[in-house]
């Protein structure tokens, strides 16, 4: 498959996808190792180089690494092989971390996550490096399963695309978070489906750009059943030249009554010439449902900036902290401190780099 | 006053002179739309060289795109080479009686309130036109005393064929310079073979003194499935316009694809109020109009205002958006919408804000009804350039479903390169829940009233935009749009 | 003479009985509460005698000025006379007070015959109304309960019913929210529209306080679907002061 073989922008779910970007990463010439850090967790650890475990590191547990079922979605079908995680039902697993390295071009790695009734399990992603990394993850969550997972990216140049294909069996949970911070474009593509009665489901997180980087969200989420949750809630906040496009879409299939579908897409723009693109969409068939969008796009608020600096707060840093307030909210949705800690030191300190 | 009738017969007269049913069936070979197609239009019409140039072009082309394929609407294959699309636009199948007529229609038209002659008119009753030129006499001598009062304000009213005649500088300058040729399929075939519309100019500092109407032209003129209307204010002129009626249309043609073009110079302001009642099809989705229109204004002018303000309950499918360039400092774009659609039929219609002007603002309202089997979709663009400082949105887009077999879908996008703008849009779905129906059936009104009337409340924000006349009317239309919805 | 006749009426909501064999008449000229504890079905017997959808007479009649009163529609039964105050009035948003009611007015006027009130008339009388029960004229205009506070909806039940001028009143409630003021006009505007000898009220009420201000000619206790007891006033002051678990046993 080569690296042009991609969707074109003419097509409604790739508009605002950034095609070249993705050849761009492929070509990137090779880069020196970067430190591969884990947070202090229990439980496995995988690290991943330009796609291919290095066994020394990893610590697998429950973890095996072979090849996976793969996808017919147009990135997602590039991986065949992969990690997998089986629990069964009650189990409750330690914490799964992965660290992702990229060092030169292009990258395909799969994921299947299998969670018996009742499981429970946490995954914590981190992508850096440079090159291409192209992930695709399959979740299928038994009844009354729980799983959380935050991924950050945090690459120093290149592109990182993720596929999710998420199945929710009957109130089975799942809250899944995304925060781009470094410097490389993305794409997170995530189709959730709740296929069981009474799903709960919240997918969400923040893209932060800069330069001419351009990331973006496109995540659809259906439900097949009744009496289902979802929320999205998204922070865009762009600088420079980039752009950062949140596409969420809520789907209620013909006889998923008393559905509650929420997304709150909210856009920061830090220069003016920047781009932020909303697409808060709603696709319903089913009469009895409570399905509200709110998006926003705008500037820091002008009184809250002066109202800071009149205290003795330098500029940057109000606007910083505004900013930071701005993106926390996405970020709340990680329920492990350590890791809520780690990714709100990551916002940080792309706000620290850009303003 | 026989000066008056002497202009009136003169009016009629000249409308058969330029009707060209009968004339083209005998003329042309019924099959295939072609390049004599264009020309034989063009020459009909007494157009300029120029017009048949610009035709030309565009059917040129047309010839070399291909139709929309769009995702949510369920769009049968239209042969566009069978000569009923475009050689008999203005025809209409005649019916002997009203007592043939679908009885849909003509119940309906008794709940309007509309006089029986002027039901046979808009069914195309054999025989009505010369029922039409006596009961529309007064009409027509009214739309002369129009005539009169518009013409000493200095405002151009005019049916666009007698615009390119008249004034073909004011036409040549601004026709297609919204909506380019090239612009999409059925706005580039419109402008190849459109048939007829209107063409209105209020000049600098006028505002003109009363409420422009299709409503007459309509009636009497026939203008028929290709239509197109171009409506400049000049600088510090105001002009409301209404479009359509409330009666529903009985028409052959399947395919209505119109072109609207609205240019508003400095401080100028344009009210546009549609209100469209094509034949929806029956309950099973058989027959109906298709009404794939293209409307835009250019708010080209510093402080040029332009309100389009929609009550969209006919066609069997309606794919429509009423857009803004908001060019101008300072410049205002505002969308209210009403789309019902009932049993098999599907709307996809909303709005596009292009902002490019500093401190331009706009507002999208917009209200989705969705009963039967029926698809409603609000699609819509808001778009701010890099260079649009202090650019202010604000959307709402709010779908009400009326049965568990229909959908409701909210497709909008954003899209923003200025850091100042204050984008904000909001959308909820809600259904008539069983408390409120039973609340005012309580109070003693039908299951069909109390809908009607919930509806209504649903829509105010909207109808409350309208003409008052036409307000009370289209708030009829709701009540009867949604006949048979409730259980 | 017999204007409101109920006979043994059995009606369950989701399969779950609630009313087990109700029999009650009222006369004209007569007003009747019905009391009794929370969940012995008294909101339940005014719903069903209003009509609303879910709740079904398994078995009994009712009958109004001598007609089956359960076989009509609840707009029927409203033309009928039939008018039933809620204990929560439904908010309608975007549809004014104003426009509902002169809907809901001459749709009953148009059954019986009548013919319609123009805007000009049926302001007259709403502005009427609106002053005697103390609600803002400008409430007239607003959106039907849309931001009205627990006290106004509960005035606004009596605007509409002055307005509608029925024969029959079954008023649920009417009293909770009230603070004492406007618990005396609520009780005030009670007596003036509906004590007529050819009108008849069945109060629905919890608590004996708004009996202080509209005088019940007879009191029923409703206990577990059933009517347990009738008396005349002073029963309701005897279930004030021992409760209803001692009086309906």
């Amino acid at each position: 498959m080569s690296v042009l073989d991609l969707p074109s922008n003419r097509e409604e779910a790739w508009r605002w996808a950034d095609l070249g970007g993705i050849a761009a990463a492929a070509a990137l010439a090779p880069v020196a190792r970067p430190d591969a850090q884990f947070l202090d967790l229990p439980g496995a650890k995988l690290l991943f180089v330009d796609g291919e475990l290095d066994e020394g590191a990893s610590e697998l547990h429950r973890v095996t690494v072979g090849a996976i079922a793969s996808s017919d979605h147009p990135l997602g079908r590039r991986a065949a092989r992969g990690w997998t995680l089986r629990l069964d039902a009650q189990a409750i697993a330690d914490p799964v971390q992965v660290v992702h390295v990229a060092t030169r071009a292009e990258n395909h790695l799969g994921a299947a996550i299998e969670l018996g009734d009742d499981a429970v399990a946490q995954l914590v992603e981190s992508f850096v490096g440079a090159g291409w990394s192209n992930r695709f993850t399959s979740v299928r969550l038994g009844r009354g399963a729980r799983l959380s997972r935050a991924v950050r990216l945090t690459q120093a140049a290149g592109f990182v695309s993720l596929r999710d294909e998420i199945v929710l069996g009957e109130a089975a949970s799942f809250v899944g978070t995304v925060l781009a911070a470094g410097d490389q474009g993305a794409r997170v593509d995530a189709a959730l489906t709740l296929a069981g009665e009474g799903g709960y489901a919240e997918f969400g997180g923040a893209l932060l750009t800069r330069d001419r980087l351009q990331q973006e969200c496109a995540v659809r989420v259906r439900h097949a059943e009744p009496n289902g949750q979802s929320h999205q809630l998204w922070r865009a906040v762009a600088a420079d030249q980039s752009q950062a496009s949140l596409a969420a879409a809520v789907e209620v299939a013909r006889h998923a009554q008393k559905t509650d579908g929420e997304q709150s897409l909210r856009g920061l723009l830090l220069h003016r010439t920047a781009t932020v693109n909303l697409k808060p969409e709603l696709e319903i068939f089913a009469d009895d449902v409570k399905c509200a969008h709110g998006a926003t796009v705008g500037e820091l608020d002008a009184r809250a900036l002066f109202y800071m600096e009149s205290r003795g707060i330098p500029a940057a840093r109000a606007k910083a902290l505004l900013t930071h307030a701005f993106v926390a909210d996405a970020l709340d949705r990680i329920a492990d401190e350590t890791v809520r800690a780690a990714f709100a030191a990551d916002a940080a300190a792309w706000l620290e780099r850009t303003l | 006053m026989a000066t008056k009738n002497a202009e009136a017969h003169a009016a009629v007269a000249k409308k058969y002179e330029w009707g060209f049913a009968t004339d083209i069936e005998q003329d042309f070979a019924p099959k295939g739309l072609s390049e004599d197609t264009v020309r034989y239009i063009s020459a009909k019409k007494n157009e300029p060289e120029w017009m048949l140039d610009w035709r030309l072009k565009a059917f040129r082309l047309w010839q070399t795109m291909q139709a929309p394929d769009w995702a949510k609407l369920n769009v049968p294959p239209i042969d566009y080479q069978d000569a009923y699309y475009y050689a008999e636009p203005k025809q209409k199948k005649t019916i002997a009686s009203l007592d043939e007529l679908d009885p849909e229609i003509r119940r309906t038209y008794e709940k309007l309130g509309i006089p029986i002659r002027e039901q046979e008119v808009l069914a195309g009753v054999e025989g009505a036109r010369k029922v039409a030129v006596d009961a529309v006499f007064d009409s027509v001598s009214v739309a002369t005393t129009f005539r009169e009062e518009l013409k000493a304000a200095g405002v151009i009213f005019l049916s666009i064929s007698e615009a390119i005649r008249e004034y073909p500088d004011l036409v040549r300058k601004w026709l297609g310079k919204v909506v380019p040729q090239r612009d999409n399929y059925f706005a580039t075939l419109n402008s190849a073979v459109f048939s007829d519309g209107t063409f209105v100019y209020v000049p600098e500092g006028v505002r003109c003194p009363m409420e422009l109407s299709t409503y007459f032209r309509i009636n009497a003129e026939n203008t028929g499935q290709f239509e197109r209307t171009l409506i400049v204010a000049d600088k510090g002129a105001y002009v409301s316009y209404l479009e359509g009626c409330t009666a529903p249309m009985r028409d052959e043609n399947q395919l209505h694809a119109a072109v609207v073009e609205l240019v508003a110079l400095d401080d100028a302001e344009i009210k546009y109020s549609t209100v469209q009642n094509w034949y929806p099809g029956d309950e099973n989705g058989v027959g109906g109009i298709y009404n794939f229109v293209t409307k835009r204004a250019l708010c080209q002018g510093r402080n040029s205002k332009v309100s389009w303000t929609q009550v969209e309950t006919g066609s069997a499918i309606t794919w429509k958006y009423p857009s803004c360039v908001l060019a101008g400092e300072n410049s205002v774009g505002e969308f209210y919408s009403v789309a019902v659609t009932n049993n098999r039929q599907q709307a996809d219609t909303g709005t596009k804000m292009i902002h490019l002007g500093k401190g331009s603002r706009s507002t999208i309202v917009s209200k989705g009804i969705s009963a039967g089997r029926s698809d409603n979709t609000y699609r819509g663009l808001v778009r701010v350039a890099p260079t649009a400082e202090g650019v202010r949105n604000f959307t709402q887009c709010d779908s009400l479903l009326l049965s568990d077999q229909c959908g409701a879908h909210t497709v909008p996008y954003i899209e923003v390169r200025n850091p100042s703008a204050q984008i904000e849009h909001e959308a909820t779905t809600s259904k008539i829940s069983e408390d409120q129906l039973f609340y005012a059936m309580s109070r003693g009104l039908d299951a069909e009233a109390a809908v009607a009337l919930i509806v209504n409340g649903f829509a105010r924000e909207v109808l409350q935009q309208l003409p008052m006349e036409f307000a009370v009317e289209a708030q009829k239309l709701l009540g009867i749009s949604l006949e048979g919805s409730v259980g | 003479m017999t204007m409101l006749k109920i006979d043994n009426l059995h009606a369950e909501i989701d399969g779950k009985p609630i009313l087990k064999g109700l029999t009650l008449e009222v006369n004209a000229g007569e007003i009747h509460a019905i009391m009794g504890p929370n969940g012995a079905g008294k909101s339940t017997l005014g719903y069903v005698l209003g009509g609303r959808p879910g709740y079904e007479v398994t078995a009994g009649s009712v009958t109004f000025n001598g007609e089956d009163l359960l076989d009509k529609e609840p707009h029927e039964r409203a033309a009928a006379g039939v008018f039933l105050g809620f204990q929560y009035p439904v908010e309608i948003p975007g549809v004014s007070n104003v426009q509902f009611l002169r809907e809901s007015l001459n749709a009953q006027r148009a059954v019986r015959g009548e013919k319609p009130l123009s805007g000009a008339e049926f302001l007259k009388v709403a502005r009427a109304q609106a002053d005697a029960l103390g609600l803002q004229q400008d409430m007239l205009k607003r959106p039907v309960n849309v931001g009205f506070s627990g006290g106004e909806k509960k005035r606004n039940e009596m605007v509409q019913m002055g307005i509608i001028d029925p024969i029959f009143a079954i008023l649920d409630e009417t009293d909770s929210g009230l603070d004492i003021d406007a618990l005396r006009v609520v009780g005030d505007g009670i007596n003036r529209i509906m004590r007529r000898p050819d009108k008849a009220v069945l109060l629905i009420t919890h608590y004996q306080r708004l009996l202080d201000y509209v005088r019940p000619d007879r009191v029923h206790v409703l206990a577990d679907g059933r009517i347990t007891r009738s008396g005349g006033p002073e029963l309701a002051q005897q279930l004030e002061r021992e409760g209803y678990a001692e009086v309906a046993a």
